[in-house]
């Protein structure tokens, strides 16, 4: 009871924050009725899954303060995962997304084991080796069709297949990843004040001090780096029956990993909103700014220099994101 | 009964001994003051006692059990805690989050760890700064939350690293207040560290002193001012002049 409680309170937000938040999912929830594009469809349900890879990553590189660059290879194990089950076995999506979630966590404890007893940026770079490792390996292996990928072939299955998540229309992914959405959003507001995400924040703060308050630093980092690997994980194997075609060089390639972190990082690595107003703003950014400008004018690679600059706005200025914009300015009005 | 008894503590560093065979016991209910001139081995000391890293050699009884090289977290969990002397104050967690870490320590639920850090916020007159950045705070009322947080994990021996330096006249008042406080009401054992004789002497039952690792004395407050070879090394022929009538002996001639 009490963890329902937990999860569902939202108490000390302001009531602007919460008034906007709904007001937000509400507009969320009834786009598709209104009348879009094929293109805008498509960028929405891009943003949700990027909101909770960013949620996913924020548990351990927001509030756990360890800047995780190799993301994209949990991606690719749930991803991969629920490809092969289902192309293999015929084994529906959800089943194979559980599976994938434990594979990716006992990866993650694998190497995390070893990850963890680095810092700073040390830790950083090892993460994107162990992500660039296991993509080069996916590359070779024959079992997943090596560096071609796999592929569904919707015509052998009847849709709307709601066990194998095969659709036609958008509109049932679009449905099915909000409700994602909406589930990620209330465990990460269970998190961020449960016992280990306060640990968490400690950690960040100061190891020496956490470790003086009964906290078990490199556990909990091998703990919350779990967590945020089944995050990415399942989102993962939802993002390969939507786009229906994975190679190691998309899905696990160092772009996503650090697409990831950057969203985080751009919305406010650290707290509840960060994520998604972060993917709100990029990954937009990102499909128009490609659509308008790289395609027409021949300028590919002209969103990239614009992420770079805005990314070089907000270190520095506000290393803590958007999000932290907003806590600053809040904290100088209540003085 | 001793809560803590430290064997021919030995730490180096290189070929420094930072902590050279200091042995030294501590009973349960007592207020221990370690005193020593800077780079003595205070801070070593009880970064050994409290798990931060392992002695080079000697023994760490702490509470009837062999505790020597436990790392620092499996030392709260037995009941030891400490402050740090110099408290970064750098990160996002308000005065009320960092005692709650510490609350956290025992029990998973939320509610009774808010209600019992909601306790010591008040005991220890931090309410008022409850929703502030530590860094936000004055020196004093951040030395007190470092005390706070300690306190949450429910110690049986609380290491205090120089809570008053720093610190004017009337809040080194009330600082040993609170410390009396901490040791009498709750019946925590303290050990501090400090350069604020005022505080020490006063409030001690006894002291250890260090110089160079070693310990080079150890008895209560007015015998300690009176040792010739802590007043050489620490205290200093002017300090003894104009305290010693304090502690009830006579001027040193």
């Amino acid at each position: 009871m009490e963890a329902i409680r937990n999860t569902l309170d939202f108490s000390d937000f302001p009531k602007t924050d919460l008034g906007v938040a709904l007001a937000v999912l509400v507009f969320l929830f009834c786009f598709p009725l209104f009348p879009h594009s094929a293109f805008a469809m498509a960028t929405m349900i891009q943003f949700f899954i990027f909101s909770l890879y960013g949620m996913g990553w924020n548990t351990i590189g927001g509030y756990g303060g360890q800047v995780d660059l190799g993301k994209a290879q949990y991606v690719g194990i749930g991803a991969y995962t629920t490809m092969v089950c289902l192309l293999r076995w015929d084994i529906p999506f959800w089943v194979s997304m559980p599976v994938g979630a434990c594979l990716s966590i006992c990866w993650s404890f694998i190497i995390g084991y070893p990850l963890f007893k680095l810092k700073g940026h040390y830790f950083a770079i090892a993460t994107i080796a162990t992500s660039l490792v296991l993509k080069d390996l996916f590359e070779v292996w024959k079992f997943v069709g090596a560096a071609r990928g796999l592929g569904i072939l919707p015509y052998k299955y009847h849709p709307p297949d709601y066990w194998r998540l095969i659709f036609k229309e958008d509109i049932y992914y679009y449905y099915i990843i909000f409700a994602f959405f909406i589930v990620g959003l209330l465990y990460m507001n269970w998190f961020r004040k449960s016992r280990l995400g306060y640990q968490l924040r400690s950690i960040k703060d100061n190891e020496e001090v956490a470790r003086s308050l009964g906290i078990n630093v490199h556990w909990a980092k091998i703990k919350t780096y779990a967590i945020a690997t089944a995050f990415v994980s399942i989102v993962g194997s939802f993002h390969a029956v939507y786009i229906k075609n994975i190679e190691p060089e998309d899905t696990m390639s160092l772009d996503i990993s650090i697409l990831i972190a950057l969203m985080a990082m751009l919305g406010g690595a650290g707290s509840l909103w960060g994520p998604v107003i972060g993917a709100g703003v990029l990954i937009p950014l990102k499909s128009y700014l490609k659509e308008w400008l790289g395609a027409s004018a021949g300028l590919l690679g002209i969103d990239l220099i614009i992420y770079g600059l805005i990314i070089m706005i907000i270190s520095a200025f506000e290393p803590r994101g958007l999000w932290g914009i907003v806590e600053k300015y809040r904290r100088r009005r209540r003085k | 009964m001793a809560l803590l008894e430290v064997h021919n503590l030995v730490k180096a560093f290189g070929g420094l001994n930072a902590n050279d065979d200091v042995s030294f016991v501590i009973e349960k209910g007592e207020l221990l003051g370690l005193i020593g001139p800077n780079g003595a081995g205070k801070t070593t000391c009880f970064n050994c006692i409290a798990g931060m890293f392992p002695p080079t050699s000697g023994r760490i009884v702490f509470d009837g059990e062999d505790v020597t090289g436990l790392p620092a977290h499996e030392m709260a969990r037995r009941g030891l805690a400490r402050t740090f002397q110099v408290y970064t104050a750098g990160g996002d967690l308000t005065v009320g989050e960092n005692v709650l870490v510490g609350c956290f320590m025992h029990t998973r639920s939320r509610s009774s760890a808010r209600s019992k850090a909601d306790g010591i916020l008040e005991q220890m007159g931090l309410k008022e700064f409850r929703n502030q950045l530590v860094s936000e705070l004055p020196v004093a009322a951040q030395k007190r939350v470092t005390m706070a947080t300690a306190l949450g994990t429910d110690p049986k021996l609380l290491l205090l690293d120089e809570v008053a330096a720093g610190l004017n006249p009337s809040e080194i008042e009330a600082t040993m207040a609170g410390i009396r406080r901490i040791n009498a009401e709750h019946g925590v054992t303290v050990m501090l560290i400090e350069h604020v004789m005022e505080l020490v002497m006063n409030i001690s039952h006894r002291v250890i002193v260090l110089d160079y690792g070693r310990k080079i004395a150890e008895g209560c407050p007015k015998d300690i001012v009176r040792d010739p070879q802590v007043i050489k090394a620490y205290l200093g022929e002017r300090y003894v002049r104009e305290h010693a009538t304090e502690f009830g002996g006579s001027a040193i001639p």
